[in-house]
């Protein structure tokens, strides 16, 4: 029998592909351990972790101790995968010791009762936690993972231009329609910044700021407000912003975004204590132009958001609980680390001892104006209450897909946020979870 | 597989009487033997994961209270089917996908027909470097290919703009930007396809019907078209299921920009229901549901084509 044509093809596209996986297969798992050898007597226990760095953290560790091994294993950033991973591994009863959990990400990681409750291991600690951060691992009052890094949201702003053509930094968000304004009118290329559309996490961020959290653990229920007072004035500003052509709707670190703001075309970027390194990274010869302030206000009252940040937890199958809470309270409050982190990038740690030292090794030199280490702990001490819900990540595609025809103008920001709570609470309860609709009481 | 090797004219040799013998028996053996590593594979990538897959379309992940008690898997019928079926982004991605194959298969199964036609009738000089080039974009990872595509479309710093006057990642352009990527990558793909079929095509043929006054069109037309019909099928077979699937090519520009949800295709329906909503019955339900769409579809396509030849 003569073999067809389109068969043969098939026939050698899926073997180079069979071959291909098999390699990749091989590599990942080479390259995801780390390679070293446990010393003897040492208890073993693994941690999967996207962190950047965390190599660098995890051999330091096993370097200046014998009692315990930690062995890391890479997994893909977030949404990426890397929620899917542990929470099939928790389903699964393989979990590793240690699991890789953004405060945002803790609530839902929590439904699959996965994780061990750390309440007491942790009391000791509490004084020594920024207490956003604190807030962050404790969603209904047990405290559920180890602090890392917090990222309130700031200002990023092109300080070289505001000063040449005379426009003040904006404090409150009416004065920052007015340098938007300004902005456009000196270049009518130019923006003061883009406010992206895709970005769930980012607009959570900004409706932080307004003090509606959208979701709070009351008892035994949820109330979900997302489309609360103070979500609808900012979504409704950020509306008339769109509307009236003041913003720039690029999505944050693309290319397009990275040629904005190198050419002058974005003034400013609305981003999280990690955009410091973003900024670095993407635009090294801009040194001397930015500056970093505070994020603008409602009413004048000091108020901050903030966008992702990382936390540890401990899985509730852990047979080596006691040794995965000793590295963890390393990598959490142990002075070298922050010492290590500055040698490849900016960490701003949730325990305020590290953030010291951290602020000790910043090289420094990129940005003008106001130490960037002091705007960013006056940021981080401006968030206020907030809960992350069981279905916060979804809630961010959720998010993200009902803003898509925001632009053309097939939808307002308000509208689709009243259809986003609806949804969140029509899918929390399909789920069994007990929800409140609205503010809490 | 004669469905796709065009039947010469010449009649056969007869089949030879052959005695049944233990030579025979002793190659079924060998026979056996050779096929059980496609059999352990088939069983082990392919029937075992479709088999869990039904099972865990089956379930479903309740919780109580705050939920931090941890899931309790409960049996649910076919509550998840009824689920997708219901949802409205399903059927939102079940009519994105539709509109791609209206504008996908049709271009891409003419562009590529038209293609292997004019390289094998010899109009075309440099036949090999000209296929080379058509199918260079086949040879190119799917994932680069939508990057690439993903930045020329910038509306910023991509030349789409400047050139067309259109922005390829806005609202209403993004489902032919889509399908612009999929025929892209796999016109050339088809027309090495075409164009090996056509070259089985008897040369007695096609010289017969131009000592008959037949030209160049002609002669694709009613010659060389009909003879390869039942590979045009096949490749739209292909094709079909290829377009019901799609993925890699919306997920690509979804970092490009907003219009693309999350849920555009029913791949993503799937992807975002296993990997974002962690809701692994509701998958499974709607990969069922989508495999069964995919058969029904393959279906009609065969039918279709066996009652034209």
């Amino acid at each position: 029998m003569k073999l067809s044509p389109a068969l043969q093809a098939r026939g050698i596209s899926r073997r180079g592909f069979l071959r291909a996986s098999a390699a990749l297969g091989a590599a990942g798992l080479v390259g995801g351990c780390t390679a070293t050898a446990a010393p003897p007597g040492a208890t073993k226990i693994t941690i999967w972790s996207w962190l950047t760095g965390m190599d660098k953290y995890v051999a330091a560790f096993n370097a200046a101790q014998k009692d315990v091994f930690v062995e890391l294993r890479v997994i893909a950033a977030g949404l990426s995968g890397g929620y899917a991973q542990q929470t099939n591994a928790i389903r699964a009863h393989n979990a590793p010791d240690v699991l890789h959990v953004e405060y945002q990400g803790l609530p839902q990681i929590l439904l699959t009762g996965g994780l061990r409750d750390l309440t007491a291991d942790m009391a000791d600690l509490e004084s020594q936690y920024s207490p956003a951060a604190w807030r962050g691992v404790r969603p209904d009052g047990r405290t559920w993972g180890v602090p890392m890094d917090l990222a309130p949201m700031v200002f990023y702003y092109r300080k070289d231009l505001f000063d040449q053509h005379g426009i003040a930094l904006p404090r409150t968000w009416d004065e920052f329609r007015t340098a938007a304004a300004a902005v456009k009118q000196i270049d009518p290329q130019a923006r003061i910044c883009s406010f992206p559309l895709n970005d769930g996490s980012f607009f959570a961020g900004m409706s932080w700021q307004a003090g509606d959290p959208w979701w709070t653990a009351q008892g035994d229920t949820w109330a979900v407000d997302i489309a609360g007072e103070g979500t609808l004035r900012t979504a409704s500003y950020w509306q008339s912003m769109i509307t009236g052509n003041q913003v720039a709707g690029v999505v944050y670190g693309s290319q397009d975004w990275i040629a904005g703001i190198h050419d002058g075309k974005l003034w400013g970027v609305l981003g999280a204590s990690w955009s410091v390194g973003t900024l670095n990274r993407s635009i090294p010869k801009d040194t001397g132009r930015w500056a970093v302030a505070t994020m603008p206000t409602w009413d004048g009252k000091p108020a901050n958001g903030i966008q992702g940040g990382t936390a540890w937890g401990v899985s509730a199958e852990s047979k080596n609980p006691e040794a995965a809470m000793t590295f963890l309270r390393w990598l959490s409050t142990n002075p070298e680390v922050p010492k290590i982190g500055s040698a490849f990038s900016t960490p701003f740690p949730a325990h305020l001892p590290n953030r010291a030292v951290a602020r000790q090794a910043y090289k420094g030199g990129f940005f003008l104006g106001d130490p960037v280490y002091d705007v960013l702990d006056e940021a981080a001490k401006r968030v206020p209450d907030w809960t992350w819900g069981p279905n916060a990540l979804r809630l961010f595609s959720t998010i993200s897909d009902s803003f898509g025809p925001v632009r053309s103008g097939g939808t307002t920001l308000p509208d689709a946020l009243r259809k986003v709570q609806q949804h969140a609470v029509a899918d929390m309860r399909t789920r069994g979870l007990s929800v409140r609709e609205g503010k809490s009481a | 597989m004669s469905v796709l090797a065009p039947e010469r004219t010449t009649p056969r040799e007869a089949p030879r009487n052959v005695p049944v013998t233990a030579r025979a028996r002793k190659k079924d053996f060998a026979g056996a033997v050779l096929a059980v590593p496609f059999a352990i594979l088939l069983l082990c990538t392919v029937l075992v994961p479709v088999a869990y897959a039904l099972y865990l379309s089956l379930f479903t992940e309740r919780l109580q209270g705050l939920g931090f008690s941890g899931p309790e898997n409960v049996f649910v019928w076919l509550g998840n089917y009824l689920s997708v079926i219901v949802d409205s982004a399903f059927h939102a991605s079940l009519g994105n996908v539709a509109l791609f194959a209206l504008i996908h298969i049709p271009s891409m199964l003419i562009g590529s027909l038209v293609l292997a036609l004019l390289l094998d009738s010899g109009v075309v000089r440099l036949k090999q470097m000209w296929s080379l080039a058509v199918f260079v974009p086949y040879a190119v990872p799917v994932v680069i290919g939508g990057l690439i595509w993903a930045y020329l479309y910038s509306p910023t710093i991509g030349p789409i703009k400047g050139l067309f006057g259109i922005d390829a990642l806005s609202d209403g352009a993004i489902l032919p930007s889509i399908a612009n990527i999929a025929t892209w990558q796999w016109v050339g793909y088809n027309m090495i396809i075409f164009y090996t079929a056509l070259q089985a095509v008897p040369r007695e043929i096609v010289e017969a019907a131009r000592a008959d006054g037949a030209g160049g069109f002609r002669t694709a037309w009613s010659i060389k078209i009909p003879v390869i019909r039942p590979t045009i099928f096949v490749a739209a077979v292909f094709t079909v299921i290829g377009s019901l699937q799609v993925f890699t090519e919306p997920m690509v520009l979804k970092g490009f920009t907003g219009t693309v949800t999350s849920t555009w295709s029913p791949s993503m329906y799937v992807y975002e229901a296993a990997f974002v909503a962690g809701d692994n019955g509701r998958a499974a339900a709607a990969s069922v549901l989508l495999a069964v769409i995919c058969a029904l579809l393959s279906a009609v396509v065969m039918r279709f084509s066996t009652r034209r030849s």
